[in-house]
């Protein structure tokens, strides 16, 4: 079954709209949530009052601060890593679409009437929302006095001291950067940056919750279901086991759906109100909710004549905007992946979150490598121009191999990275008089406006490290299965790889396995469906728990066979007494006959490691994953239009579960990629509000968009039974890709993300002067 | 306000009062509970919310309900019977044309009316037909599959029909 592509086990309910998502979901007595929210950046919340709200009929709740604090019990402080959110604003608002109060009523007519009827005073204060502004001395600070950490992330992120906007600091340390660059022959420095970027997926984030009994029951649409429960039993005062999350399928998540977002304001509103609430964000407040972080990264490379790579200093700032979320680890993570799949003996990189006035950045689908790949890899290209090397063999020369050491001072072992690069370069047919500086003019293209170009570009990506997941399976008396497991299905299909690995390990025929959604109440622990974790980690903890679970049946049989376990074969749903085939049980008998009830086999699958607070040195990854891509675009001169002709992603993937749904992954990371690398932009005004927040104005690629012609590779190897991620791999290095194509056809070098037409066109002058 | 407006959806024909200032959206899920078509923009653009309205590909977040009236409305849940799905749902399934599946019902609704219109699309008239229904996980590769096999099926369902009638 592990290897054999079938389409998703709920394909039918999808293909004919039946399949529930949260959007979905609907109770007895359910109202409906409104947010009101900030209309300026940064400001003093001087009175709010929803009295008014209050009386008119049909508004079964109005959340405001005054909910809050120790008259009420509950502090209405969350966050992640830094308890910096509040459930509506207390003292200050800090973007541009901050919750302030929120109502729950018996319609949305009633419910928008009511938010009119809050009444908000605000003092304005001065706002900041660039990351390099934000760090000058007398910026005005965002946070102060500096927010509670919260304790489990004191060894994964640093505190700091208050009276800045500097949220979090990842420092990494190898051999001495500067001794590094007085040996190298040349040093290049430049500055890469990347805007903030959302992730639209298109259902938008849902919560409906419910207070009865003492009891918090939400359905919601997140990818972490225990993640959630614990921050919700916080706020709540309540234990785990009172708060209960259950997630459906959801519509796309990409990273959005990850920390607390809609679960405090509509929980509270259910309390308040003492009925069932839903909300359901409309687009527009989805891009006020959460967005990629925009970086500025300054990265610094020393290099030998013969293109040996010596050192690598990088300054990257992650704006985190107005809230920290996970902003730290994404900054940490995307700056431990700063030197890139590459050997570098010195390296020092400083990598920080900061606090600025705009909409709050979290994870999205690459979770910082995507800002980092984008500056290496342009940086790459850059070197082996101007040292008139070939990039694909200076990029050869540098390559990790199995035994090498990264930066973080772990010894890699299974690198992949020749033969990716051989894959992605043949596939674009790269050849050395491909290189720019042996070919001023591009590629001619059939028009002779346009001229063609190639690029590649390689990635190294960790998975989050150490984590934690726990499967448990419940075989019943008829010898079906229930996988019991809190990974989330969000369109990556989840559910069919679990089935096929877990009817794999038990020797059951899949029409006899069914895969739980998350519920706190009933499924074990998983830490989160993300980090392209889900595969590998759920997949090790089903193994386990088959292991167990076949550990059980083997004991029972022996019994009731009277034989000793190591006579026993297990094998196509039974187990068999060695040389007498006669002499057997099926699963579903040994269930019954052992008067167990059913059978519930555990298992727990978890990573060890992590990175020193000082040097980030340590394990950063329990494996690497790697991937490349070739590119190849045309270039209109007379209008600066980009045209990406091919993609051709290759990533590592193990062993693959599921050859269509693991093509799909890596599909859908290249056009994803590509709107970012092409138009998807978050735009401010100057005031801190966003001017695009619709999908009118913000694109993301359409079918006319994408490129004519992509054909991703999953490179396997005969007889590895690892399984690696795929969800993500191949998202970071599009951008650089194109844009080294884009270079490669006509000498424009853009540094700041996305590539425009305009941008082409403002720079092709100057190179053909 | 409410009016009272007849609408025909999958087939069915009844009265219903309607807001005056309600979508053919929010009515097909909150009367209907039809939960097939989905808010994805609210502004007619990214296609989730697709629903045929006398054979085309209808927005229907931003079709207020009363302009529906006695027009023919077919939703995802109309296109086949229990048991038996329609030949471009079943080309959806085997090549996997969705990831989330949510931005699915309004594609495979719009490929309806491509191959009606056209059943011999090419690829570039497949990828301009459904320019206005979006797919953010990216399927578009896997649906443009779909599409291409629905076609040669239908057009061979339709060669099998015709031979069996003459």
């Amino acid at each position: 079954m592990i290897g054999q592509t079938l389409p998703m086990l709920d394909a039918e309910e999808r293909v004919t709209g039946r399949i529930s998502y949260a959007l979905n979901v609907e109770l007895p007595g359910m109202l409906v949530g409104k947010i009101l929210r900030s209309p300026v950046p940064h400001a003093r919340v001087v009175h709010v009052d929803g009295t008014q709200a209050e009386r008119l009929p049909g508004v079964g709740a109005v959340l405001t601060r005054g909910d809050f604090g120790s008259q009420t019990g509950y502090r209405g402080k969350y966050g992640r890593i830094f308890r910096d959110q509040s459930v509506v604003a207390f003292d200050k608002v800090r973007f541009v679409g901050d919750p302030v109060a929120a109502v729950a009523a018996v319609n949305e007519d009633v419910a928008e009437e009511a938010l009119s009827l809050i009444d908000v005073d605000y003092e304005e204060l001065p706002a900041v929302f660039d990351e390099a502004a934000a760090l000058k001395p007398g910026a005005p600070l965002v946070h102060d006095p500096r927010p509670e950490q919260q304790p489990i992330f004191s060894k994964l992120i640093q505190d700091l001291p208050s009276g800045s906007n500097m949220c979090s600091h990842f420092k990494l340390r190898r051999g001495d950067v500067e001794d590094g660059f007085r040996q190298a022959d040349f040093v290049f420095e430049d500055v890469f940056h990347s805007p903030p970027a959302q992730h639209v997926p298109l259902e938008p984030h849902v919560t409906v919750a419910q207070f009865f009994h003492s009891k918090l029951t939400l359905w919601t649409s997140t990818q972490m279901p225990h993640a959630v429960r614990a921050q919700m039993a916080e706020l709540f005062n309540l234990p785990l086991a009172r708060v209960r999350v259950i997630v459906e399928t959801l519509g796309g998540g990409f990273g959005s759906k990850g920390s607390l977002r809609l679960e405090p304001i509509t929980a509270f509103l259910a309390l308040k109100a003492n009925r069932p609430v839903k909300i359901v964000l409309s687009r527009e407040e989805e891009f006020v909710t959460v967005c990629k972080h925009p970086a500025t990264i300054r990265i610094k490379t020393g290099v030998m004549k013969d293109g040996t790579l010596m050192a690598r200093e990088v300054a990257a700032n992650f704006n985190t905007g107005a809230y920290s979320d996970i902003g730290p680890v994404v900054a940490r993570n995307g700056g431990s992946a700063m030197s890139g799949p590459y050997k570098i003996p010195h390296v020092h990189i400083d990598s920080c979150a900061v606090w600025t006035n705009v909409v709050p950045a979290g994870a999205l689908r690459g979770f910082g490598v995507p800002q980092a790949a984008w500056a290496y890899e342009t940086q790459m290209d850059r070197i082996a121009e101007d040292l008139r090397l070939d990039p694909v063999e200076f990029r050869r020369k540098n390559l990790l191999r199995d035994d090498d050491l990264f930066a973080t001072g772990e010894k890699v072992a299974d690198m992949h990275y020749d033969e990716l690069l051989e894959r992605a370069t043949a596939a674009v047919n790269w050849s050395r008089n491909d290189a720019r500086w042996l070919n001023q003019n591009g590629a001619p293209a059939r028009q002779s406006k346009s001229r063609r170009g190639k690029g590649l570009a390689l990635v190294i990506k960790a998975t989050i490290t150490p984590s934690t997941s726990v499967a448990a399976l419940k075989l019943n008396e008829d010898g079906s299965l229930n996988v019991l497991t809190s990974s989330v299905e969000l369109g990556q299909g989840a559910k069919t790889v679990l089935a096929q690995i877990a009817a794999q390990a038990m020797q059951s025929p899949l029409a006899h396995v069914s895969v739980s959604n998350p519920d706190t109440d009933l499924t074990p622990y998983d830490q989160q469906t993300s980090s392209s974790r889900t595969t590998y980690s759920m997949g090790g903890a089903i193994g386990k728990a088959a292991a167990d679970l076949k550990r059980q049946l083997s004991e029972y049989a022996a019994e009731l066979l009277e034989v000793s376990v190591a006579d026993l074969l297990l094998e196509e749903g039974r187990v068999t007494v060695r040389g007498s085939p006669s002499r057997s049980l099926t699963y579903g008998e040994i269930a019954l006959r052992s008067n167990q009830g059913n059978l519930i086999g555990r298992g727990a699958f978890s990573t060890h490691g992590g990175l020193d607070l000082e040097t980030g040195q340590g394990i950063g990854s329990v494996h690497w994953h790697q991937g490349a891509i070739g590119c190849e675009v045309e270039v209109d001169v007379e209008t600066g239009k980009i045209k990406v002709l091919q993609l051709a992603p290759v990533v590592f993937a193990g062993r693959v579960v599921n050859p269509r749904l693991c093509e799909l992954q890596l599909e859908g990371c290249a056009v994803f990629g590509f709107g970012q690398a092409l138009f998807e932009e978050m735009t401010y005004g100057d005031h801190g509000q966003l001017v695009n927040p619709n999908l009118g104005d913000y694109n993301i690629p359409s079918f006319e968009d994408i490129p004519w012609k992509l054909n991703p590779i999953a490179l396997e190897h005969d007889g590895t039974e690892d399984l690696h991620g795929v969800g993500e791999t191949l998202l970071p290095p599009v951008m650089a890709a194109i844009g080294n194509a884009v270079y490669n056809a006509v000498g424009v070098r853009i540094h700041d993300l996305p590539l425009t037409a305009e941008k082409v066109l403002r720079e092709l002058p100057r190179v053909s002067a | 306000m409410k009016q009272i407006i007849k609408l025909k959806i999958n087939g069915a024909e009844e009265d219903k009062a309607v807001h005056t200032h309600h979508t053919l959206l929010d009515v097909l899920r909150a009367e209907y509970k039809l939960f097939g078509a989905r808010e994805g923009c609210g502004i007619g653009m990214c296609g989730a919310c697709t629903v045929l309205i006398d054979g085309k590909p209808t927005s229907s977040c931003i079709l207020l309900a009363a302009l529906a009236e006695g027009r023919e409305i077919v939703t995802i849940e109309g296109l086949s019977e229990p048991g038996k799905l329609h030949p471009i749902q079943q080309a959806f399934i085997d090549h996997n044309a969705f990831q989330c599946s949510y931005c699915t019902p309004g594609f495979i609704l719009s490929t309806k009316t491509l191959l009606a219109e056209n059943p011999s699309p090419t690829v570039e008239q497949i990828r301009h037909y459904l320019a206005g229904n979006l797919c953010r996980c990216g399927s578009y590769y896997k649906i443009q599959d779909a599409v291409l096999d629905a076609a040669a099926r239908l057009r061979g369902e339709m060669a099998g029909t015709a031979s069996e009638t003459s």
